[in-house]
């Protein structure tokens, strides 16, 4: 009967102790690897030692089982007895060290897992700060966009309104409180009278009236605005312009007021034409009830004219009576004068128009007229156009204007002057103006609107009827023209005012064929 | 002050008492079973150790790496390792001279006849069945762990 032959586990010690140091040595050079790759992680730090202490243990056994083989196996039994003990210690000992190493591993990976935690805590914070840093580039590259955009809206808008501003054919203005002038537009220096912006300027001192300026003040300084403000301003040139003003006192965050912003209107010549309107109706209405009257007064006239012819063939031509009669003969065709004029005036007498040269109507007139002013040291400087063209017109009626208009130069230079005729050609309204200037007195400021209207006279009672100048602008109206005044006269070349009178005429060029065809 | 004063003298008066012994009534012989017992003794604290190993990795939720389930295997087999070569030792010394045959030679054999004794001791004598595998385990843990890490790292 045989025995078990053992050296199948002689060969399985001897190889398995190679691969067990040689595995042991492979484990322990990766442990090496992680504790350099992470040196904080103490888990790698207890594999390493872990791993050590396994590779000691490894040797240790290893080389002992060996030896063991080789020794026995070479006859030197005496030595492997001598050793074994010393292999069998080692063994232990490290076998006990990987335990305790083992063990160590439970409170360093408590204190390990605390501070990993800690670090989590620390990573997630990091990684939520990132977020946030991340977003809050996120939210800036938006803001940056967004002001970008804001930019783009704001310069447009800006355009837009500065484009309006300067564009505007109204005065828009911003000013202090002291009413300093701080941004203008074109049309307001236009409005004020300049060409260009002079360095400062005060848009109070332009207010024509103190009232107007006491109203504006008060409207801001209580209301905070002030709305369709009418008023009047005097431009550096020296003219005055309506004025339709709205504008908004502007506040500090203090609630106090810095200055006011506004936009202005002129309605200068909006007023004018109102005015004019106003005052042809009012003529219109005068004309109408002097029609009237002359018609009722005109029958009576004749009556008494002809009743007073007949009675003076009654009497003896050196009797008192007869001389009587005379007086009230005369006296009749007098009032017929007036009766006749106030026709005039209001277009109810007959009109003959034919084609008429103005400068040789106004000739006619002087030729008759010239001498009588020559007499009271008035001369007439002639200013015609010779390229005038001919009009249609009443040469009679229009030569009354004239003479209306001499007459009336003349009682203005009661110590001797000047008259300036002057006839243009105005190519763009198709219209022929004639200009009669006079250095006389000049007419009122308060009187000036009152002229044209009938029985309107300056003169002494018995010295003027006061339809001269009614009759005159009956006339021309009657014309398709137009009249007006201006007093003190201002030079067209030195734009300085002098004193005196000028009547400026129009009428129409183009009208000529409706005149024609109203007459036929 | 006063008590670093009074250290050396207490110190001194010790070791005068020490040198004065006349028989070491504390120290202990170690006869020839302490050794085994001992190294038996480690074999038992290696195994609570791995089976701790084993449990705790098991039940901490946060080691959830591949490289920790190679870690338990080594732990397993190891564990299994020193069972056997608990058992191993245990059988060695219970076996007599007369079990063996051609001691200390290739040709070494346990003797006839082959009881179940002498079979258990003859497996137990290949741990390295056990031995080699849990250090292969080992070995593919720590690996498992640096590559892991390195693309931990990377990312």
């Amino acid at each position: 009967m045989t025995g078990l032959a053992l050296s199948p586990t002689i060969l399985v010690d001897f190889a398995g102790s190679g691969l067990v140091i040689f595995l042991s040595f492979m484990a322990l050079r990766y442990a090496y690897f992680l504790v350099k790759l992470q040196p904080v992680n103490f888990l790698w730090g207890f594999l390493f030692y872990f791993c050590l202490a396994m590779t000691a243990f490894s040797i240790s056994r290893g080389v002992g089982h060996i030896l063991r083989i080789i020794l026995v196996m070479g006859g030197q039994e005496t030595i492997w007895q001598q050793l074994s003990p010393w292999s069998g210690g080692f063994n232990t000992l490290l076998m006990i060290s990987v335990a305790s190493a083992t063990i160590y591993y439970h409170t360093g990976l408590a204190a390990y897992k605390a501070i990993r935690a800690e670090a989590e805590k620390l990573a997630e914070a990091n990684r939520k700060l990132a977020e946030t840093a991340e977003e809050l580039q996120k939210v800036n590259t938006y803001l940056e966009d967004m002001v970008a955009e804001r930019t783009r809206e704001l310069s447009k808008s800006e355009k837009k309104f500065r484009h309006f501003f300067e564009n505007s054919k109204d005065m828009v203005y911003f000013c202090d409180i002291g009413g300093k002038i701080t941004d203008i537009n074109q049309s307001g220096l236009k409005m004020l009278g300049f060409d260009k912006a002079p360095g400062q300027f005060n848009l109070l001192s332009f207010f024509k009236n103190d009232n107007d300026l006491d109203q504006y003040l008060l409207a801001l300084s209580e209301h905070g605005s002030v709305s369709d403000f009418e008023m009047e301003l005097e431009g550096n040139d020296g003219s005055a312009r309506h004025i339709l003003l709205s504008a908004n006192a502007i506040f500090d965050k203090n609630g106090f007021m810095t200055g006011c912003e506004g936009i202005a209107k002129d309605m200068t010549r909006l007023r004018n034409m109102t005015d004019q309107l106003i005052k042809q109706e009012k003529m219109a209405s005068v004309g109408q009830v002097a029609a009237g009257v002359a018609h009722e007064i005109n029958t009576p006239l004749g009556v008494i004219l002809g009743y007073s012819q007949l009675m003076m063939d009654d009497f003896d031509k050196t009797s008192e009576a007869y001389g009587n009669l005379q007086v009230i003969e005369r006296q009749t065709k007098v009032c017929r004068k007036i009766v006749a004029d106030l026709l005039k005036f209001s277009r109810q007498s007959g009109s003959a128009k034919i084609e008429i040269d103005l400068n040789e109507i106004i000739e006619d007139v002087l030729a008759v007229t010239e001498h009588y002013l020559n007499i009271d040291h008035i001369q007439v400087r002639r200013c015609f156009d010779p390229a005038l063209p001919r009009l249609i017109g009443d040469a009679e009626k229009l030569r009354q204007v004239f003479i209306n208009l001499f007459n009336n130069a003349h009682q203005a230079m009661t110590n001797g002057g000047e008259i300036i005729v002057t006839t243009s050609h105005d190519q763009t309204s198709g219209e022929v103006a004639v200009a009669v200037r006079d250095t006389g007195t000049g007419i009122a400021d308060d009187i000036k609107a009152k002229i044209f209207d009938p029985f309107f006279t300056t003169k002494e009672v018995g010295k003027g009827t006061g339809l001269g100048l009614s009759v005159t602008y009956g006339i021309i109206r009657d014309h398709g023209g137009s009249i007006s005044v201006e007093s003190p006269v201002q030079d067209a070349a030195t734009g300085q005012k002098t004193p005196g009178t000028a009547f400026h005429v129009r009428l129409p060029v183009a009208a000529e064929k409706k005149a024609i065809n109203e007459e036929q | 002050m006063r008590r670093s004063f009074h250290t050396p003298a207490i110190l001194f008066t010790t070791i005068l008492y020490l040198l004065q012994t006349a028989d070491a009534w504390a120290l202990q012989s170690h006869g020839e079973p302490e050794g085994l017992y001992v190294h038996q003794m480690a074999h038992v604290l290696f195994m609570g150790a791995l089976a701790y190993l084993y449990w705790h990795t098991r039940r901490t939720t946060s080691l959830t790496s591949k490289g920790w389930r190679y870690l338990r295997l080594f732990c397993f087999l190891l564990f299994f390792w020193n069972l056997m070569a608990f058992t191993g030792h245990e059988f060695s010394v219970r076996l007599s001279p007369d079990d063996l045959i051609d001691i200390g030679t290739w040709r070494e054999q346990l003797a006839p006849p082959i009881g179940l004794f002498k079979i258990i001791y003859f497996i137990v004598k290949m741990d390295h069945f056990l031995n080699v595998p849990a250090l292969l385990a080992l070995f593919i843990s720590l690996r498992t762990f640096y590559l892991e890490a390195k693309a931990e790292i990377r990312q």
